[in-house]
C-alpha cells in the first residue's frame, strides 16, 4: 500500500503544507507589526511583501500540483461555474495590489455563461498568469471570456509582451528558463499540464501566447473544451 | 456586478478556527465587511455547541483544526442534528487546494472552498455569492427538508425561472424533488441528460440511485464501476459499488472496493465499520481488526460515535489472538483492555452498553484463559442486567446471548432471548439466527403465532375493517405482551375506529392505556419517532372529545 513514490509525495504535500503555514504566519506577524507603525501599509515595499510571498506560495502549490498530475495522484474535479464570477475572484485575489500600483483593470465577460471546469486549477492558473501581468505591465489589465464550443480565457496587459522565443517555443518550456529575469518555466508548464488535463471527450485543452491584442502587451489564452 | 446589497451588520458570524493569529484576522475582515455579531470558537467541540445556542447566519470554519473534530465533521453534525438554517452560508477554509482533498459526502458539501492566504475582498465576493445564492433556494429546501416534495418541485422550478444563474442548483434540487415523489423514469431522464452533457458528480451518483431503486443492480453496478474511474475523489461511488456487490454475493470485490476509498480517506466511521463487517465475511481478521481501529479512532471526535465499534474491535483482537507470538500477545491483551476501559468511559451512563461490555469482556477473558477475568464480568453483567430498562435491539440480543452461551451461562442467554424473541418476531434475520441458538422451542413457535396473528390485523387495516384488526391484535398481543410493533398498530386501530365507531371515549381509554404500558421504549429506537407521535394524537383527541 505504501510505495515511496507515494511516501515522496505525503512527504512533499506535508512539507508545503508547512511551508505556506510559516509564509501565512509570517505575513500575520508582519501585518500585526505594521499595524502600529502609521501609513506603513501603503508604503511600496509592503505591497513588495505581499507579492513575493503570494508567488512563493503559489509555485509551492504548482509544484505540488504537478508532481501529483505526474503520478497521476491529482483528482480532477469539474462542475458547472459561472465564468464572470470566476474571473472577477480571480482579479480580487490581486486586489491589494492592483491598488497598490494603480492599476486600472477590465472584466469582458458576458454575465450568464456558466462553464466546466475545475474551478481549484483553473484559478492557479489564472491567477498566476494575471500576477504576472501585473509584475511586467503598466497600468492596465483585461480579461475576457468567449464561449462557444469551447471556453477561452483571455489575459491583456499593456507591457512590453512575451519575448518572441517564449511565443515560439510553447510546449517546450524547458527553453524558455531565464534565471536573470525570473523566469523558471514553472507557470506555463502548469498552464500547459492542467488545460491538457481538462480534455473532453476527443478535444483536449491548450494554451497559447501572443502579443497585441487590444492591450498592446502580452496575451496569455487557455481554452478548455 | 450588481449583487444586490447584503446587510451584514445584521448577520451572525461563527468563526471556528484554531489558530489565534489566523482567527483574528478573519475576524478583521469580517469586520471590514460590515459584520458586527461575531464570535469566534477555537475547537469543533465549542462549534457545536455555540450552534446549539444560537442559529448562525454565516459560518467559516477551518478544515483542520488540530486535535478536535474537522471542518468536514463539525459540516455534517450541523446538518444531521439540524443546527443550521437552510439558508446558512458555510465556508470551509483549507490549507490545501481542495482539489487535492477529498470531498466530503456530496449531501454535505460546504457552500464555498478558501485557499488560504486570501484577503478580505475576496472574502467579500465569497460572501456576497454564497447568502444570495442560499437565499434564492432557501424556498425549496425549507419544503424539501419537511418532504413536501411535490410544492417543493413547483418551488425550484420557479427558482429557477426567476434566477437563470442558479439553473444547475435548482435542476438538482428538482432531481432530489422527483427522486422523494418516487418519479424515478422522470427523475432519471433529468440526471441522465445532465450526464451526457457533462458528468458530474451528483448527477451521475443520481443516475446510479435511481438505478438502485429501480433494482436495476447490474446497470448500477457498471454506472458506480465507471463513476469512481472518472471521479475517484468521490467516495460515494465507491460506498455503493461495495453495497452493490455485498449483495450479489461478491463480498472479496466489495471489500477490495471499501478498501480503495479507505486508502484515499480513512477517517470516514460508516466506511471503516462496513469493511470491518465484509472483512469478517471473508475471515480477513486483519484487515477486521485494522478497520475498527480506525473505526474507533476516527470516532474520537465524532457525534456518530456507536459502541459496535469497540466491541467488534475487542472481538477482532480476541480473534487476532491465535497463534501469535507471546510478545505480540500481551501487546493485543492490553490494547483490547484499553478499549474496554474506553468503552466504559465513553458511555458510562447507559447500561445497555455497560451490560454489553461486560459479556464481551468476560468473552474475551475466556479467550485468553483468563478466569479471574470471566468471572468479574459474568458478575459485572449480571448486575447490570437488572438495572437495564430498555429493550435491547435485535442485533445486540443475538451477539450478547451468543457470547453468553458461550460462556456457558444459559439461563442468562435464554432470558434474553426470550425477550428478543417477543419483540422482533417479524424480522426474518432475527428469527433465523436466534432459533439456532435458543433451546426453547415453544419461543420460536410462539413467536411465528403471533406474527400470524399481527399479519391477519394488518391485512384487516388495510381493508379499513378496524373491528376485526383490534380483535387481532388484542390477540397477538395476548402472545406478545411487550411486543413494541403489535402494541402501536393497536392503538392506530383503536384511533381510527374512534373516528368513525360509536363509543370514541372507550376507544381512546384504552388507546391511552397501551401506550402507558411502553415504557421501555429508548427515545434513540427506530420505532419511537411512531410512538411519540400516535401519544400526541391519542392526547389531541382525548382533549377534543
Amino acid at each position: 500500500m505504501h510505495n515511496s513514490e507515494n511516501i515522496f509525495s505525503t512527504i512533499l504535500a506535508s512539507t508545503v503544507h508547512d511551508m505556506k503555514n510559516s509564509l501565512g504566519m509570517m505575513l500575520e506577524a508582519l501585518d500585526s507589526l505594521l499595524d502600529k507603525l502609521e501609513d506603513s501599509k501603503t508604503d511600496p515595499k509592503y505591497g513588495i511583501v505581499q507579492y513575493e510571498s503570494m508567488r512563493v506560495n503559489n509555485s509551492l502549490m504548482q509544484l505540488l500540483a504537478l508532481y501529483k498530475i505526474e503520478n497521476n495522484q491529482l483528482p480532477f474535479n469539474p462542475s458547472y461555474h459561472n465564468v464572470y464570477d470566476f474571473i472577477e475572484e480571480q482579479i480580487l485575489i490581486h486586489e491589494p495590489l492592483l491598488k497598490a500600483k494603480g492599476f486600472n483593470y477590465t472584466i469582458d465577460v458576458d454575465e450568464d455563461i456558466e462553464a466546466v471546469f475545475d474551478e481549484s486549477l483553473i484559478s492557479m492558473v489564472v491567477s498566476n498568469i494575471i500576477g504576472n501581468a501585473i509584475r511586467y505591465a503598466h497600468s492596465e489589465i483585461r480579461v475576457s471570456a468567449e464561449i462557444d464550443e469551447r471556453l477561452s480565457i483571455i489575459i491583456n496587459d499593456d507591457g512590453p509582451g512575451y519575448p518572441a522565443q517564449m511565443i515560439e517555443l510553447v510546449g517546450d518550456y524547458m527553453l524558455g528558463i531565464n534565471q536573470s529575469t525570473g523566469s523558471t518555466g514553472l507557470g506555463l508548464f502548469f498552464a500547459q499540464k492542467v488545460a491538457e488535463l481538462h480534455s473532453h471527450g476527443e478535444k483536449s485543452g491548450s494554451i497559447e501566447l501572443a502579443n497585441g491584442g487590444k492591450l498592446g502587451g502580452g496575451a496569455f489564452l487557455i481554452n478548455i473544451p | 456586478m450588481n449583487t444586490p446589497r447584503i446587510r451584514y451588520s445584521e448577520k451572525s458570524v461563527l468563526i471556528i478556527e484554531d489558530f489565534a493569529e489566523f482567527a483574528r484576522s478573519l475576524k478583521g475582515m469580517v469586520h471590514t465587511i460590515g459584520c458586527q455579531k461575531v464570535r469566534t470558537v477555537h475547537n469543533g467541540e465549542d462549534a457545536i455547541q455555540a450552534c446549539k445556542e444560537q442559529k448562525f447566519d454565516i459560518i467559516l470554519s477551518d478544515y483542520n483544526l488540530g486535535d478536535s473534530k474537522d471542518g468536514q465533521q463539525i459540516l455534517e453534525e450541523l446538518i444531521h442534528f439540524n443546527l443550521i438554517k437552510t439558508n446558512t452560508v458555510f465556508i470551509m477554509i483549507t490549507a490545501e487546494n481542495t482539489t487535492a482533498m477529498v470531498m466530503g459526502a456530496l449531501e454535505f458539501q460546504p457552500d464555498s472552498y478558501l485557499t488560504k492566504p486570501f484577503n478580505g475582498s475576496l472574502l467579500n465576493s465569497r460572501l456576497d455569492r454564497a447568502v444570495s445564492k442560499k437565499d434564492a433556494l432557501a424556498p425549496a429546501e425549507r419544503l424539501m427538508r419537511k418532504k413536501q416534495w411535490q410544492q417543493a418541485l413547483e418551488t425550484c422550478e420557479k427558482t429557477a425561472n426567476d434566477f437563470p444563474k442558479y439553473r444547475m442548483a435548482c435542476l438538482r434540487q428538482k432531481f432530489e424533488c422527483l427522486r422523494g415523489l418516487q418519479r424515478y423514469d422522470r427523475a432519471l431522464e433529468l440526471a441522465t441528460q445532465i450526464v451526457n452533457e457533462r458528468p458530474i458528480p451528483w448527477a451521475m451518483m443520481g443516475v446510479g440511485e435511481i438505478f438502485v431503486a429501480k433494482k436495476q443492480v447490474e446497470r448500477a453496478i457498471d454506472l458506480f464501476s465507471d463513476m469512481i474511474k472518472e471521479f475517484p475523489m468521490v467516495l460515494e461511488g465507491y460506498d455503493w459499488l461495495a453495497k452493490l456487490l455485498y449483495r450479489k454475493g461478491q463480498v472479496l470485490d466489495a471489500q477490495r472496493v471499501l478498501e480503495k476509498a479507505v486508502e484515499r480517506s480513512p477517517k470516514a466511521l460508516k466506511r471503516q465499520k462496513l469493511l470491518g463487517k465484509v472483512a469478517e465475511e471473508n475471515d480477513d481478521i486483519e484487515t477486521m481488526a485494522n478497520a475498527f481501529r480506525q473505526a474507533v479512532k476516527f470516532g474520537n471526535n465524532s457525534a456518530f460515535a456507536s459502541p459496535d465499534e469497540f466491541i467488534q474491535l475487542t472481538k477482532s483482537i480476541g480473534m487476532q489472538l491465535q497463534g501469535v507470538s507471546d510478545k505480540d500477545r500481551t501487546k493485543l491483551v492490553e490494547e483490547a483492555e484499553s478499549v474496554f476501559d474506553k468503552l466504559d468511559t465513553k458511555f458510562k451512563r447507559d447500561p445497555t452498553v455497560q451490560f454489553r461490555s461486560a459479556v464481551a469482556h468476560a468473552s474475551f477473558g475466556s479467550i485468553t484463559n483468563d478466569e479471574k477475568t470471566v468471572e468479574k464480568y459474568l458478575n459485572n453483567a449480571n448486575r447490570i442486567y437488572d438495572r437495564i430498562e430498555e429493550h435491547l435491539g435485535s442485533k445486540e440480543s443475538i451477539e450478547i446471548s451468543e457470547s453468553l452461551k458461550n460462556l456457558g451461562q444459559n439461563e442468562l442467554a435464554e432470558s434474553i432471548l426470550e425477550e428478543a424473541f417477543e419483540q422482533y418476531f417479524d424480522d426474518p434475520q432475527f428469527i433465523a439466527k436466534a432459533s439456532q441458538l435458543t433451546t426453547n422451542k415453544h419461543l420460536i413457535e410462539n413467536s411465528k403465532k403471533a406474527e400470524k396473528l399481527n399479519n391477519e390485523a394488518i391485512s384487516y387495516f388495510k381493508k379499513n375493517d378496524f373491528n376485526s384488526a383490534i380483535d387481532f391484535f388484542a390477540q397477538a398481543s395476548e402472545i406478545a405482551p411487550n411486543n413494541v410493533n403489535i402494541n402501536l398498530n393497536f392503538v392506530q386501530s383503536l384511533l381510527k375506529r374512534s373516528q368513525i365507531g360509536t363509543n370514541a371515549a372507550k376507544d381512546l381509554e384504552q388507546a391511552e392505556e397501551i401506550l402507558s404500558g411502553v415504557t421501555r421504549l429508548s427515545p434513540q429506537d427506530s420505532r419511537f419517532a411512531r410512538y411519540s407521535e400516535l401519544n400526541r394524537l391519542t392526547q389531541l383527541m382525548l382533549q377534543s372529545l
